[in-house]
């Protein structure tokens, strides 16, 4: 019994660091569907944003040495900025049926902010605080890490902001509606590209905070995460069903659950492999996605 | 002058790269999955040449091959999604088949070395040009000849019905399928064809580079496969053939000055071109414009 039950709560406590760390993932895949949502484009450059909002909190953190609190705000409102600035670049005069040359713009912005990190950091990686004296929670036999509950519980917030503000308040009336039908809510004296915009800095915002909280649980940042967190935000989008938040959570979680399962059996160089083939797999069985099939269009 | 018959060979290689995204683009499919064929053609054939030791010729047939097989195979659930999804789609293969070479090592004793693919450390010896004393110039005529041969064949399939099928779907789903057109059909070969002109480009690419690593084949590949075609327009072959030329032989190089800035202001540029022509540089009418003023009239 003693090998077995060993290897239970191994597996158990992987899957269960996975699901946690797996939040910032659905922060992620929030970010890309809200912009589809809105705008039914893809912006390429959500994550690299993300991860260049995580860098300017880093700057705040190695230079003033601000407390964790404001390291996360500042990149937060970083991410916002840039997000807002992405969408006057490569998608306010494109025109809005042209989904092409918005996507090649935004890819042409992913590689510009990219290289503009690795040229202010000579390309090496930079560690990122660690916001806390290491936790250890212990329950039962399995452990919960501090910083990754705290993950959890920052991506659970700023995601009920996020609920809030798309169905509480004017702003995500207006947010919504664009959504539904742009012209009814032009006619309706909704001004499309100042919402659009305001969409952009909120996904920036909530982006800024992911960025952040995954530099802090992995301890560093690098520019070679771009590349892999986006691909991974884009796969949560589809496999949770494009334009759908719910979706999102739910499938950031499972990336995030099978990502060290797989992690465990195979090891890290090929852990994202079985990621990719996850999507795959989808695409074959459920290509609208967990959350999708209510949603049917292009 | 080897320099320049070393951009002379890129400048074909990516040409390639640029065409097989282009039949895609024919049929509406955006595909970020290109750089992945042309890995599995650059791995396959060089394995084929440096392990099995094949004469080049029925190496990069099979690694074309192989990579048309994989379009093939990536073509039917990919293409049960379309648009964006597909970009997606099409991004995640690329970034699997990165990753495979990422982890492949197959080693074989040749002498008193080891060669093949050493996974991270790339694969170094494909020196089958080099080992049968290929001059540079002859290296470049083999490229051109596949590039010309694939610009004629899709120049000739542009002229026929394979052609206007394939623009049908491009321009209206919905009208082509009533008109009778399998859309699956045609998606799906217009992928294999794509794969299989992306393989041969990398066959002749790991030949010519005589080293490749997974690092060659990542998202920034991909995006120059289909940036091509969407500067050059989709009004012929040629327009992809001058984007190519455009960007790696006068952005590129041209630009070589700025050294590590150089990337900088390739994103800027690629942001810049589309505000300012969303529909590609040479678009319909730019196109007129040009042939106007070197007096091939007004067609159009």
């Amino acid at each position: 019994m003693g090998d077995f039950w060993f290897e239970f709560v191994e597996i158990t406590q992987t899957i269960g660091d996975g699901l946690f760390f797996g939040a910032t993932y659905s922060l992620i895949g929030i970010g890309f569907t809200l912009i589809f949502g809105a705008m039914h484009k893809l912006n390429m450059t959500y994550a690299a944003a993300s991860l260049a909002g995580a860098y300017v909190g880093l700057a705040a953190f190695t230079f003033v040495n601000a407390p964790a609190l404001v390291v996360f705000l500042i990149s937060a409102l970083a991410s916002g900025l840039i997000g807002l600035v992405v969408y006057v670049a490569c998608f306010r005069f494109i025109p809005v049926n042209n989904h092409l040359a918005a996507l090649m713009a935004s890819i042409g912005a992913l590689f510009f902010i990219d290289e503009i990190v690795v040229h202010t950091t000579d390309g090496s990686p930079l560690t990122f605080p660690a916001m806390f004296e290491y936790v250890m929670l212990e329950v039962g036999p399995w452990g919960l890490r501090g910083d990754l509950l705290f993950v959890l519980a920052v991506s659970v917030a700023s995601t009920v902001g996020l609920l809030y503000v798309l169905y509480r308040s004017r702003l995500g009336l207006a947010t919504r509606a664009v959504s539904q039908q742009d012209v009814a809510a032009r006619l309706c004296g909704i001004d499309v590209h100042r919402t659009n915009a305001t969409t952009f800095v909120l996904a920036g915002l909530l982006g800024g905070v992911a960025g952040a909280m995954t530099a802090a649980a992995v301890g560093v940042l690098s520019p070679l995460v771009t590349v892999p967190l986006t691909v991974k935000g884009l796969i949560v989008t589809v496999i949770g069903g494009l334009g759908s938040i719910p979706g999102a959570i739910v499938a950031g979680l499972l990336v995030g659950g099978l990502e060290n399962v797989f992690l465990y059996f195979r090891g890290v160089n090929e852990r994202d492999m079985y990621v990719l083939l996850l999507l795959f797999v989808f695409l074959v069985f459920r290509p609208h996605g967990i959350f999708g099939s209510a949603i049917d269009r292009d | 002058m080897s320099y320049y018959l070393g951009l002379l060979q890129l400048i074909g290689v990516h040409t390639l790269l640029g065409l097989s995204a282009y039949v895609l683009m024919l049929t509406g499919q955006l595909s970020l999955g290109q750089a992945g064929f042309f890995a599995i053609g650059a791995y396959s054939a060089g394995i084929l040449t440096v392990i099995f030791e094949l004469p080049i010729l029925p190496a990069l047939l099979a690694g074309a091959l192989i990579a048309a097989f994989f379009a093939f195979l990536v073509g039917f659930p990919a293409l049960r999604v379309k648009g964006l999804m597909l970009v997606v789609a099409t991004i995640a293969f690329s970034e699997f088949v990165r990753l495979f070479f990422f982890n492949l090592s197959w080693r074989v004793p040749r002498g008193d070395i080891h060669v093949g693919p050493d996974s991270t450390n790339g694969f170094r010896e494909i020196r089958y040009f080099v080992a049968n004393g290929w001059s540079a110039w002859e290296i470049t005529t083999f490229v051109w000849i596949f590039v010309i041969l694939v610009m004629a064949a899709l120049w000739w399939m542009d002229r026929s019905r394979a052609g206007a099928v394939l623009r049908a779907v491009g321009e209206d789903e919905l009208a082509a399928q009533s008109a009778g057109i399998n859309l699956t059909a045609v998606k799906v070969t217009a992928m294999t064809a794509g794969g299989f002109i992306a393989g041969i480009g990398g066959a002749l690419y790991a030949h010519t580079a005589t080293y490749v690593d997974h690092l060659t084949f990542t998202v920034l590949l991909a995006t120059f496969a289909i940036s091509y075609p969407i500067l050059g327009g989709l009004s012929s072959v040629f327009g992809t053939l001058v984007a190519v030329i455009f960007i790696q032989g006068v952005l590129v190089e041209g630009l070589r000055f700025l050294g590590d800035w150089r990337n900088i202001v390739f994103g800027l540029l690629i942001i810049a071109a589309m505000n300012l022509k969303p529909s590609g540089l040479f678009d319909a009418r730019t196109t007129l414009l040009l042939r106007r003023s070197v007096g091939l009239g007004g067609r159009e």
